[in-house]
């Protein structure tokens, strides 16, 4: 039954706060739970840059807990868990739930006007087969004969038995695969209630950019998460009943086998737009947000919204630029270069509207906007050196480098995870009734802004310099010895980030509870979702808004002198 | 309900009865469905990606000299899927007429359903009959590519069709519990859509492994 | 200095175990490495390596600006227009023509000065280095076959008479010895997982797939000992998948050569069919 109908609200402690249909509770859930995961991969990620910058050298405080055999050293084959575990922890488990999930489930019904998600159990069931894809990943690191070590990207042959033999390889397809049916089913709740549940008024055009940026986000996962569905169940075939559809018969024995380079394809065919999948979200929050703490209307709505098709679109056709060394022909390498420098248009058209954005506005550099501009600084840094990888002339030396874990970390992590910090910080009040600490918010920022671009900056230089990724411990080879420099400096400045985040658990979990309650509208901005009470009462609106005006008129001149802001439900007067 | 946007909160219906559907309501099932089916288009697009990827480094198509899968038999479960689908959809129409015609539609409705499900049932012996015929001569997933290829993607098909059949006999029970009728078929047409989702794909496997 | 005496007891954590020993670790593995210290890859040693230097410099450069751009962007309204009491932002939602036409050919632009003028060097480039592998009928080829495994490099060369398959092919492992200033084409495949063969000196990587024959090539133009590293994960020991490319002068070359197919032909063994891989070189 469809959320047109009005549920009761729920009473018993089970149906109200762990198996509710309530997206704004469902919300909830999706942000602590991303929360959760988003510390365990930064953990993990401290503990890879420990061993780094120290190779052979216990991990202090808990490296005895975790690796006992070894009297707290990360192993080789640990460390490849490690990092394998990272990327996999923070994109489906981190930044997805948080980004998506969290972001996704209370904004958009409170945005468009409606009382819920237009399938809550679907909604429900979203979350709970994320939970299960967590846990079996997590019960992946104990299993006998060894987690998975393929690395994020599991590339066969190191993903099927001929590389990995342990179970954990497996459970870790089964874990992705499940996270994919949970991204799924939100991809089309979301799709359908945005194209079903918008209230009167709520025009196409008059469309929050944050919602615009899920919605297409939808989209792609609708469309992409199922290639990297099925390219997991062909290895979870591959690996436990011996097909061999990327076992590849030997050079030298001859025969006929599969072919390895399949995966690549299908999982780039997905890899890429889930690039986009996390970081438009991130485009439409910052689109927004800039808006409305400039006081000024988002620049160029219409090319925004058109730039960000494009890139949704584009970001379909151009998954080649991961496979230039894998041996692409010279045809497809030079279709693939040109269509991804074709995708920094649209991209520059986003920058341009931001940037005029905040041209002569009104800025309220609150917490929410500083992280909102740090993804400008953040994503114009990882988006230029793009330029770098998509060349195939440059591709050529940087691939696989430190080059390109700091371009992918700073475009899709670091924007889509400041992105996120932003939305938490803008919409924490009417989530949960309270204000965050604007100071300890702005430290927060501080403390992560500038360690985070050194870490990354730093990334660059090694990257330059030669260092491949992936490696155990760079000290080994004569030829990056000279680098371990670089290494020592990027881990100090990525403990730093890591400490620093400590003082968003601190204010975050102190906020929720021990807050200044929180006005209804603390940020003077016009979105229905600031219209209704806070708390939200369970169903959202009393009666159903009827939108008169866009999201973004500020300042507008017809408002007069003493306010600067207008309720999309009201008309402008004049 | 919510289009006028004043309308008031509490106090619409009966809270313990689930209400009946609105034409609104069919809409959104249906486009909700279709996204899904859009979603797992591409999820066997892709498995169908990697069979003509795969197919291609096979030299001689299909192989010569081992016992293949009967195309006789497939032909035969090809039919009886279609007519299954066929059976399903008039089912799920006989649903949307006018009440007036009383019982007599209840019992149309089942009798397809109930037609459509046999001969899905039907198709899934058939589809063991081609496993266990292959197996028999020897050739399993382990064999080479052409039966990693063939078993590979009829497991995979063939788990939808135990989906489906699981969905046939959910709303068969539901017609039994007299749950369904004009004001209420989101559940049947959504599953009538899945089953001929499942029998497209089946004929796409059947033109590729069986036709060209 | 009252300020130092304050802070100085803050610090005695520094002498707890479990803190102090990795902190004390960290800082003397610094300044251990204090001497010799690397922030870019060194003097390129093949051609290709130049063509690399220059096409980097410039995006460099152009990237440069355009992030110069971006930032004085960000600071200028952050200094200027912050809010302030009787300040109001400008309306403006870049509706009108004019700032349509001013999105357009800003993006237009930065396009063609970032991307389109890379673009075409780049292409100019690949047409006549990268993908331009020599032809290997040609005499001044040097060729050699890559057989990669977990967690070693095999390399075979075709030795004096400069046919593969013969008794005086050359095998090495980890090592791979070049003569200077002719192209070296490389048919690569993989025993078990994928590798990526990278000489970070000569600027090249190709991965080395299992199951098919990846071609790559460069040409070296200083002679000395290089790197060979593994670019693409193969499991845990990875990082120790290394080996060494001697790059000789011809006439140094040729004595070497000479000697190891000598070498090679003594110890040759036709009936260890495992050691006896070599491929078509034919396209």
């Amino acid at each position: 039954m469809t959320s047109d109908h009005i549920h009761p609200e729920p009473t018993t402690f089970l149906k109200k706060h762990v198996f509710s249909v309530d997206h704004k509770v469902i919300a909830k859930q999706f942000l602590w739970f991303g929360l959760v995961w988003l510390g365990i991969g930064g953990i993990m990620a401290m503990m890879l840059r420990w061993q780094l910058a120290n190779p052979g050298v216990p991990v202090p405080l808990f490296g005895k807990l975790l690796f006992p055999r070894t009297s707290g050293v990360i192993d080789p084959a640990s460390y490849n868990t490690l990092f394998t575990m990272h990327g996999t922890i923070m994109i489906f488990l981190g930044l997805t739930p948080a980004m998506i999930g969290a972001l996704g489930n209370w904004s958009i019904p409170l945005m468009i006007g409606a009382r819920d998600m237009i399938f809550p159990t679907l909604n429900m069931l979203s979350f709970w087969t994320m939970v299960m894809g967590g846990a079996v990943g997590f019960y992946s690191l104990f299993v006998p004969l060894g987690a998975t070590e393929a690395g994020w990207t599991g590339y066969p042959t190191l993903s099927t038995t001929v590389g990995a033999v342990g179970q954990g390889e497996t459970l870790w397809a089964i874990a992705v695969f499940l996270i994919g049916a949970s991204s799924i089913m939100g991809g089309i709740n979301y799709i359908t209630t945005v194209i079903r549940l918008r209230c009167p008024g709520m025009h196409w055009m008059r469309l929050p950019l944050t919602v615009w940026g899920l919605f297409l986000t939808s989209i792609l996962n609708v469309l992409f998460i199922p290639v990297i569905g099925s390219a997991m169940i062909i290895l979870v075939l591959d690996r436990v009943f011996g097909t061999t559809f990327y076992v590849p018969a030997s050079i030298m024995s001859g025969g006929t086998g599969g072919d390895p380079i399949l995966y690549q394809h299908l999982f780039w065919i997905f890899g890429h737009p889930e690039v986009y999948i996390l970081i438009l979200p991130a485009w439409g929050v910052v689109c927004d947000l800039l808006s409305f703490f400039a006081r000024k209307p988002a620049f160029g709505y219409r090319a925004s919204v058109g730039a960000m098709v494009a890139v949704t679109v584009l970001s379909a056709v151009v998954y080649g630029h991961h496979m230039f060394t894998t041996g692409l022909s010279a045809m497809l390498g030079e279709s693939f270069m040109l269509l991804t420098m074709i995708i920094s248009v649209p991209a520059e058209v986003l920058f341009f509207n931001w940037l005029h954005t905040l041209w002569k506005g009104n800025l309220r550099l609150t917490t929410p906007m500083l992280f909102a501009m740090s993804v400008i600084f953040v994503f114009g840094l990882g988006g230029l050196t793009g330029i770098y990888l998509a060349t195939i002339g440059t591709d050529i030396f940087l691939h696989d480098t430190y080059f390109v874990v700091g371009h992918f970390h700073l475009t899709m992590a670091a924007s889509a995870l400041f992105g996120t910090f932003a939305a938490v910080y803008f919409w924490f009040p009417k989530m949960f009734g309270r204000m965050m600490s604007e100071r300890l918010g702005k430290l927060h920022f501080w403390l992560s802004f500038v360690p985070l671009v050194i870490v990354f900056c730093i990334m660059f230089i090694s990257g330059y310099a030669g260092m491949p990724r992936r490696y155990y411990d760079h000290t080994s080879t004569e030829y990056l010895r000279p680098l371990q420099h670089l290494n020592v400096a990027t881990s100090v400045a990525a403990f730093l980030l890591g400490a620093a985040q400590l003082i968003f658990v601190y204010n975050f979990i102190k906020s929720r509870w021990w807050g200044e309650p929180a006005p209804q509208n603390p940020w003077e901005v016009g979105t229905l979702d600031w219209t209704t009470e806070t708390p939200v009462p369970h169903y959202n609106f009393k009666t159903i808004p009827v939108v008169q005006c866009g999201p973004h008129e500020f300042s507008n001149p017809v408002l007069g002198p003493d306010t600067d802001w207008i309720y999309q439900t009201e008309k402008l007067p004049g | 309900m919510n289009t006028t946007g004043i309308i008031e909160l509490h106090g619409e219906q009966p809270v313990d009865q689930a209400p009946l559907e609105t034409g609104r309501d069919r809409v959104n099932a249906t486009l909700g469905m279709i996204l899904f089916i859009g979603s797992w288009t591409m999820a066997f697009g892709t498995l169908f990606l990697s069979f003509l990827v795969l197919r291609d480094k096979i030299a001689v198509w299909p192989p010569a000299g081992i016992a293949l899968p009967s195309a006789p038999i497939a032909g035969i479960a090809t039919l009886v899927l279609a007519a299954s689908s066929v059976f399903v959809e008039r089912a799920s129409r006989s649903l949307a007429v006018a009440p007036g015609a009383g019982s007599d539609r209840r019992a149309s409705f089942n009798s397809l359903w109930i037609t459509g499900m046999l001969l899905g049932l039907g198709f899934a012996l058939l589809q063991a009959w081609l496993w266990y015929d292959l197996i028999l001569a020897g050739r399993t997933q382990t064999s080479g590519l052409y039966e990693s290829l063939f078993f590979g993607l009829t497991w995979v098909h063939a788990a939808h069709v135990l989906v489906g059949l699981f969905l046939l006999s959910w709303g068969l029970i539901g017609s039994r519990l007299r749950r369904y009728g004009p004001e209420r078929r989101s559940f049947i047409s959504n599953a009538a859509l899945f089953w001929h989702f499942v029998g497209i794909v089946w004929l796409f496997l059947f033109l590729g492994f069986f036709v060209f | 200095m009252s300020m130092l005496k304050a802070i100085l007891p803050s610090l005695a954590f520094l002498r707890s175990r479990w803190l102090g020993c990795p902190l004390a670790l960290m800082l003397t593995s610094t300044w251990a490495l204090a001497q010799d210290k690397r922030w870019g890859p060194g003097e390129a040693a093949s051609d290709y390596g130049y063509r690399f230097h220059d096409l980097f410099w410039l995006i460099t450069i152009l990237v440069s600006v355009a992030f110069a751009l971006v930032v004085l962007l960000l600071a200028i309204p952050v200094l200027r227009d912050r809010e302030r009491p009787g300040h109001r932002a400008s309306f403006d939602h870049g509706k009108s023509l004019h700032d349509k036409r001013l999105t357009a050919v800003i993006s237009i632009v930065t396009f063609i000065i970032l991307d389109a003028w890379v673009l075409v060097i780049a292409m100019q480039d690949l047409r006549e280095a990268y993908w331009a592998i020599p032809d290997a009928e040609d005499p001044q080829t040097y060729r050699v076959e890559v057989l990669a495994q977990q967690w070693a490099w095999n390399f075979r060369a075709p030795g004096v008479d400069g046919e593969f398959g013969t008794a005086d092919d050359i095998i090495t492992i980890n090592e791979l010895v070049v003569p200077k200033d002719r192209p070296v084409s490389f048919n690569m495949t993989s025993k078990d997982v994928i590798h990526a063969l990278f000489l970070p000196e000569m600027r090249m990587k190709r991965d080395v797939n299992p199951g098919s024959i990846n071609k790559t090539w460069f040409r070296p133009i200083t002679a000395g000992d290089f790197t060979i590293l593994c670019a693409e994960l193969c499991g845990f020991a990875h990082y120790q998948m290394s080996g060494k490319l001697r790059v000789l002068e011809q006439g140094l070359f040729n004595e070497w050569e000479a000697e190891a197919s000598k070498l090679a032909s003594t110890a040759f063994d036709a009936d260890d069919t495992e050691a006896q891989w070599a491929w078509d070189w034919e396209e």
